[in-house]
C-alpha cells in the first residue's frame, strides 16, 4: 500500500502553503517514493536541515508508508525567483 | 523501544535475583562468579538488556570517535541505495577519513539512529558530532560550499 502523489500534495499544501510546489512519484507510480520541490514562506530564515524538518513533519504519516522522500529543494519566494531569473538568463545551466 | 527498555528492566532484575541467590549457593557451583556474564545462563538475559539499551550509546559514541559518521543502506564500497550511493559519492569528493555503519545489517540499530536524529530515512550523515542531514542535504551543501567549510578542519585520512 502507497501513498499517493495527490495526498503528498494535499498534506504539503495545508501544513506549508507554498507558493510552488512540484510532486513526482520516482516509484514508477508504486507510491513508495516522491521527489519534491517546494517554495515556500515559512521557510524563510530557517537552515536548510530545519526546512527538510518541517517537510518531513509535514509528512508524518505518509511516511510510515515512503521508503524515499527526496527534497529537490527547499526555498522561500525570493530565492525561487532568483533561481527562476537564472536560469533564464543562462540557459545552457 | 519502550518494550525493548522493560524486556530490560525485567531481565536486569532478574539477574539481579539470580546473582543474589548465587552468592548464599556458592559452594554448590564452580562456575557461577559475580558477574553474570561468564555464566551461560546469564547470556541470553545479558543480551536483551544490551540491545535495549545500550544502541543509542553506540550511536552517540559513533558520531563522538569520527568525525565523519555515516549511516546507510550497504557499505561504502558497496551502498545498496542509490540515495547512500550518492550521499557516499559526495563525501569522497573530500579527503576526510569515512567511518560507516549498514543499518540494513541491524534493525535496532537504524531505530536508534532514527531516534537519536529524529531523521525517517537514510542516509544520514553526521560530521563532527552534528546531525547534517541526507543525501539532498549534503548534495546541495556541495554544491554551495558549506560542505567544504564544515569538512576543513578534519585531518586527512592517512
Amino acid at each position: 500500500m502507497g501513498v499517493t502523489k495527490e495526498q503528498v500534495e494535499s498534506s504539503l499544501n495545508s501544513k506549508l502553503n507554498p507558493s510552488h510546489l512540484e510532486v513526482t512519484d520516482i516509484s514508477g507510480g508504486c507510491g513508495s517514493s516522491f521527489a519534491v520541490e517546494i517554495v515556500s514562506e515559512q521557510f524563510e530564515g530557517k537552515r536548510l536541515l530545519e526546512r527538510h524538518r518541517m517537510v518531513n513533519a509535514a509528512l508524518e504519516e505518509e511516511m510510515k508508508e515512503i521508503h524515499a522522500l527526496s527534497v529537490k529543494k527547499a526555498v522561500t519566494p525570493e530565492q525561487w525567483k532568483k533561481q527562476q531569473e537564472s536560469n533564464q538568463s543562462n540557459p545552457a545551466a | 523501544m519502550a518494550t525493548i527498555l522493560f524486556k530490560g528492566i525485567a531481565a536486569r532484575s532478574l539477574t539481579a535475583r539470580l546473582t543474589s541467590s548465587c552468592y548464599y549457593g556458592m559452594r554448590y557451583s564452580t562456575k557461577v562468579s559475580n558477574d553474570p556474564d561468564t555464566h551461560d545462563d546469564f547470556k541470553p538475559a545479558s543480551k536483551l538488556e544490551n540491545s535495549g539499551t545500550s544502541l543509542s550509546d553506540i550511536v552517540e559514541q559513533d558520531v563522538k570517535d569520527n568525525p565523519v559518521m555515516l549511516y546507510m543502506k550497504g557499505v561504502p564500497d558497496f551502498p545498496q541505495c542509490g540515495f547512500s550511493s550518492l550521499a557516499v559519492k559526495v563525501l569522497k569528493q573530500y579527503d576526510v577519513p569515512l567511518s560507516a555503519r549498514n543499518i540494513l545489517e541491524d534493525p535496532e540499530l537504524k531505530n536508534a539512529v532514527k531516534a537519536f536524529s529524529h531523521w525517517p530515512t537514510f542516509p544520514q550523515v553526521f560530521i563532527k558530532g552534528e546531525f547534517i542531514g541526507g543525501s539532498d542535504i549534503v548534495l546541495n551543501m556541495h554544491q554551495t560550499g558549506e560542505l567544504k567549510e564544515k569538512l576543513k578542519d578534519i585531518v586527512p585520512k592517512q
